[in-house]
C-alpha cells in the first residue's frame, strides 16, 4: 500500500524492496543448495569458529537458547549465525541461481516426481548433516517432523472438513500402542510379552508394517467417531470426540496386558531420521493429494454447507467416514513413530495436554492449508524448545503469541492456501 | 543502508569486547536437574528446585566439590520437563549433549523417569531419580539409580505393620486404577497380606479412576465386606475425601496409607478426620532428629513450609551424587570417562546415611533402606512412630 503512494522512483526504492529484488529469481533448489553449503560449513568449521568467538559449543538452535540464558552472548551468536548460515546461504543461493535455474528447468521437463525426489534427497542431506552435530538437534528435528504429521492429519478434519474434533490424542495413542505392541511382541525380549517371536534382525524391515497396522487400528477407532458425526455438529461433536479420547485413555489404563498405567517401554529405537523423514514426506504428499482430490473438495463442501452439499449429490456420510478414517490413519502412524522415538508409551501422555498442543499448532499455522500446518507444527516445536530457558514465562509468551495471531489472523498464519508442488519446483526467472 | 551496516558492525564489535571472556575456561562440575516445574505437579518441581538450591549453597560455601585434592566449582542446570514424557526426553538429551552435565538428578515421576532413564543409559550418563517407583526406570539400566524404595518393598512393610500392630486378619484396599503408583502399591499390598493371612483375606479390593470425588459405592462395599482395616495408597487430595466419606458412612476402623500421604496438604484438607491414622513413608518431619531436623528447619526457615518427601529425597540424591563424585578419585576432563567413574563410584556406595535413612544400592540401582511409620497426632502433626527395615 505504502509503495504506491511513495514518491521515490522504483530504482531507488527502500532497502527491503532492494533485498527482495536481489533475492528474486532464486529457485527452491538454490535455497536448498545454499542450506547444504551452510550445514557443511558448520559441520567442518563450526567448532573452530565457536572457539574463536568464545562460545562454549556450536549453538544448538541458532543460538536462541544461549541468548536467552546469557543476553551478553547476543553479538557472538549473531556473528556465528551470520557467518555460518545467513551469508553462505544468501551468497550461494544468489550466485548459483543461473545454474540452479537451469537445472530446475531441465528437471521440470521430466515427470515432476524426478525433480521432487531430487529436491527431497538434497533436503534430507541438509537435515542429516545439520542434526549430526548434536543429538539434541536430531531429537528436536524428529519430533518436529512427527508434529507436522499430527498437525496435518488434524487439519484434514478440523480445517478441511470443518468439524471440531478433539479425538486426536486418542488416535495417537491407538497408533502408538498398536505399533509398539507389534514391535515389542515380535522383536524384543520384554517382561510383558517374554521372548521375541521372530528374529530381531528382520525387525527393521517389518517396522513399516507395524506402523501401518497401528495406523489402521486408529482408523478403526475413527469409525466410532464418524458414525455419531452423521447426526451431530459443532460443540456436540467436540464433546463426543473428547469422550472418545478419554475412553481410549482409560481403556489402555485398564489393559494390564500392555502395562496399564505403568506404560509400555522397551520399544526398539527404529525411528531413525530417515524413517521419520520418509514417513513425513509420504504423509504430506498423500494428504496434499487427498485434499485436492474430489473427496477433499467434497469435505470442503461439507464444511461450508452440509445440506447444500447433500443436495448437490455429495455423499456426505461417505465423505465424513473416509475423511475421519484417513486422518486417523496418519495420526496413528505418527503415534507409532513417536512411541519409537521416545521409546515409551504411557496413557497419561495422550490426554488434554497433548490435545491443547496439537490444536495450538493447527490454529497457529492456519486452517485448510498444508503449508500452514507445516509452519504451525515446526514453529511451535522450535519455539517451545527455543524459549525453554525462560522457564515459566514461556507459558506466558506462547499463549500471548497465540492470542495475537487469533486477533490479527483469525484463521491462522497461512490459512486457505494451496500447496502446489509443481509451482514450488519450477525455475524462477529474474524479474 | 551503509549507515546501517556500520552500526551493526560497531554494535557487534563492542558486544564482543564486553561479553564475558570464556577463553580461560574454568572447569566446573555441572549437575543436571530434570524437574516438573510446570504442568500437572508443579509443587513437586518446586520442592526439587528448592532442595537443589539449598544443596548448592552448601557446596558453594565449602568452595566446591573436592575430587582428588582439587576443588571444582559446581553449577546446576535446572530444566523444566513440563511433566511430559516428550519434554523429559528432550531435556535429558539437551543436558547430556549440549550442557555436558556430569550427573543428572531427576525426573521425579515415573512417567518421565522411565523414558529419560533410557536416554541417560544410552549416553552412559549416571542418573538418579529421587522419587520414581516404577521398576522399569532402573531395570537393565546400569547407569540409572533411584533414591526411594520400591513398591514391592513398601507393600509388605505396611502389611506386616498392620498385622503386628493390630492383629487384624481382614483388610480392604481402595485405590486409583488409572495411576501407576497407587495401583502398583495396592497390588503388592494385597499379595503380601494374602501371603500372611491366606487367600481371600483381602476382603474388598475396590478401585476408582483419577479425579473421581465420590467413593460412597466403593466404601459401602468395603464396609459390607467386614474389613477390619482400610489401606488406601492415594495422594493427599483423595485421602481427605476418602477418609471423610468413610467416616460419614460409619467406617470407624483404622485407615492406613503410604508415602503419598506425606504432604503438608493431607492434614490441611482432611482435618480432624485424619488424626490418629498411620502411613508408611521415607521420613517423618515431626520428631525428627539430627541431620533430618536440621534440613527441615532450614528449609522451613527459607521457604516457609515443611519440606515433603520429594525435597528430602532430592536432598539425599544430591548428597549421594556428591559422595560419588568425591570418591571417584580424579576428574580427567573427558566427560565420558568421568561419567563412567562417577557411575561406578555410585554403584559402590554402601551404608549411606541420608536424611531419609541408611541406604545401599542393589545390582539394579535400587536402594535398600528402612521405611518409617508415621502417626498423624491429635495436633495434626506427622509423628515418628516406628522404623521398619527389610
Amino acid at each position: 500500500m505504502e509503495k504506491t503512494y511513495s514518491p521515490i522512483s522504483p530504482d531507488q526504492s527502500t532497502g527491503r524492496g532492494r533485498i527482495r529484488r536481489w533475492f528474486s529469481g532464486i529457485p527452491v533448489l538454490g535455497w536448498i543448495f545454499g542450506a547444504l553449503v551452510a550445514v557443511v560449513l558448520e559441520y567442518y568449521l563450526g567448532d573452530a569458529l565457536s572457539e574463536v568467538l568464545g562460545l562454549e559449543k556450536v549453538p544448538a538452535l541458532f543460538g536462541v537458547t544461549l541468548i536467552l540464558k546469557k543476553p551478553l552472548l547476543l553479538p557472538k551468536c549473531l556473528m556465528f549465525v551470520g557467518l555460518i548460515y545467513v551469508i553462505p546461504i544468501s551468497v550461494v543461493a544468489k550466485y548459483l541461481s543461473p545454474l540452479t535455474n537451469r537445472i530446475a528447468g531441465k528437471l521440470i521437463q521430466y515427470p515432476y516426481g524426478v525433480s521432487a525426489v531430487l529436491h527431497l534427497a538434497l533436503l534430507y542431506a541438509v537435515f542429516y548433516i545439520w542434526s549430526d552435530v548434536s543429538a539434541y538437534r536430531l531429537l528436536t528435528l524428529k519430533l518436529s517432523l512427527i508434529a507436522v504429521m499430527i498437525t496435518l492429519s488434524l487439519n484434514v478434519v478440523n480445517g478441511y472438513m470443518g468439524e471440531f474434533s478433539c479425538s486426536h490424542p486418542g488416535f495417537l495413542a491407538l497408533g502408538a500402542y498398536g505399533a509398539s505392541v507389534i514391535t515389542v511382541l515380535f522383536f524384543v525380549k520384554d517382561k510383558l510379552f517374554g521372548a521375541p517371536l521372530l528374529p530381531p534382525a528382520i525387525g527393521p524391515y517389518l517396522y513399516p508394517v507395524a506402523l501401518v497396522l497401528g495406523g489402521l487400528l486408529a482408523s478403526v477407532g475413527a469409525l466410532v467417531i464418524a458414525v455419531p458425526s452423521f447426526r451431530t455438529r459443532g460443540d456436540y461433536l467436540a464433546i463426543i470426540s473428547l469422550a472418545f479420547m478419554f475412553i481410549v485413555k482409560s481403556l489402555i489404563e485398564n489393559l494390564e496386558i500392555v502395562g496399564g498405567p505403568r506404560g509400555l517401554s522397551s520399544q526398539p529405537g527404529w525411528s531413525s531420521l530417515l524413517t521419520v523423514f520418509i514417513w513425513t514426506v509420504l504423509c504430506v504428499w498423500i494428504i496434499n493429494n487427498f485434499v485436492r482430490s474430489t473427496l477433499g473438495k467434497a469435505a470442503n463442501a461439507v464444511r461450508d454447507d452440509e445440506s447444500a452439499a447433500d443436495a448437490m449429490t455429495v455423499n456426505t456420510r461417505r465423505t465424513k467416514v473416509v475423511t475421519f478414517m484417513f486422518a486417523a490413519f496418519w495420526a496413528g502412524v505418527a503415534g507409532g513413530l513417536y512411541a519409537h522415538v521416545i521409546r515409551y508409551a504411557n496413557p497419561g501422555d495422550f490426554g488434554i495436554q497433548k490435545l491443547a498442543d496439537v490444536l495450538a499448532m493447527v490454529y497457529l499455522g492456519g486452517l485448510n492449508s498444508v503449508v500452514g500446518s507445516i509452519v504451525g507444527a515446526v514453529g511451535m516445536s522450535i519455539l517451545g524448545e527455543a524459549l525453554r530457558p525462560l522457564g515459566i514465562y514461556k507459558w506466558i509468551i506462547i499463549p500471548l503469541l497465540l492470542i495475537l495471531v487469533m486477533i490479527f489472523r483469525p484463521t491462522g498464519l497461512i490459512a486457505f492456501r494451496e500447496f502446489d508442488v509443481r509451482e514450488i519446483l519450477k525455475p524462477k526467472r529474474r524479474m | 543502508m551503509k549507515k546501517g551496516l556500520v552500526t551493526i558492525t560497531l554494535f557487534l564489535l563492542v558486544g564482543l569486547l564486553l561479553s564475558p571472556c570464556t577463553w580461560g575456561r574454568v572447569k566446573t562440575i555441572k549437575i543436571g536437574i530434570n524437574a516438573p516445574l510446570t504442568g500437572d505437579i508443579p509443587k513437586v518441581g518446586e520442592g526439587t528446585k528448592y532442595a537443589a538450591e539449598m544443596w548448592l549453597e552448601d557446596v558453594k560455601a565449602a568452595g566446591g566439590i573436592e575430587v582428588g585434592g582439587k576443588r571444582y566449582p559446581v553449577e546446576l542446570v535446572i530444566e523444566d520437563n513440563e511433566s511430559k514424557a516428550e519434554s523429559a526426553v528432550k531435556v535429558q538429551t539437551k543436558m547430556i549433549t549440549e550442557d555436558e552435565v556430569l550427573v543428572i538428578v531427576g525426573p521425579q515421576s515415573s512417567k518421565q523417569a522411565v523414558p529419560a532413564g533410557g536416554v541417560a543409559d544410552n549416553y552412559k550418563t549416571p542418573m538418579i531419580s529421587p522419587w520414581s517407583t516404577n521398576p522399569d526406570t532402573t531395570k537393565d539400566r546400569p547407569f540409572v539409580f533411584r533414591g526411594c524404595f520400591l513398591d514391592p518393598f513398601q507393600g509388605p512393610v505396611v502389611a506386616n505393620f498392620i498385622t503386628k500392630e493390630f492383629g487384624f486378619k481382614k483388610a480392604a484396599v481402595l485405590y486409583d486404577v488409572a495411576s501407576d503408583y497407587p495401583k502398583g502399591l495396592a497390588e503388592f499390598f494385597k499379595k503380601a497380606w494374602e501371603d500372611i493371612h491366606g487367600p481371600g483375606s483381602v476382603v474388598a479390593f475396590e478401585s476408582f479412576t483419577t479425579k473421581d470425588a465420590d467413593f460412597s459405592s466403593q466404601l459401602t462395599n468395603i464396609i459390607k465386606s467386614g474389613a477390619e482395616v482400610l489401606f488406601t495408597p492415594q495422594y493427599y487430595n483423595e485421602v481427605a475425601l476418602i477418609v471423610q466419606q468413610a467416616h460419614e458412612l460409619g467406617f470407624n476402623k483404622p485407615i492406613v496409607g503410604s508415602d503419598s500421604w506425606g504432604s503438608a496438604e493431607t492434614v490441611n484438607l482432611c482435618g480432624k478426620d485424619c488424626y490418629g491414622l498411620f502411613f508408611s513413608t521415607h521420613y517423618a518431619a515431626a520428631g525428627a532428629t539430627g541431620a533430618t531436623k536440621e534440613f527441615i528447619d532450614r528449609y522451613r526457615g527459607k521457604y516457609g513450609y515443611v519440606p515433603d518427601d520429594v525435597a528430602a529425597l532430592t536432598w539425599d540424591s544430591l548428597h549421594i551424587v556428591q559422595k560419588a563424585i568425591e570418591s571417584c578419585g580424579k576428574l580427567t576432563g573427558r566427560i565420558g570417562k568421568d561419567r563412567k567413574a562417577v557411575r561406578d563410584a555410585m554403584a559402590k556406595i554402601k551404608d549411606f546415611h541420608g536424611i531419609t535413612g541408611k541406604m545401599t544400592f542393589t545390582e539394579e540401582g535400587d536402594p535398600i533402606k528402612c521405611a518409617v511409620i508415621v502417626r498423624i497426632s491429635e495436633k495434626g502433626e506427622f509423628e515418628f512412630y516406628k522404623s521398619v527395615c527389610p
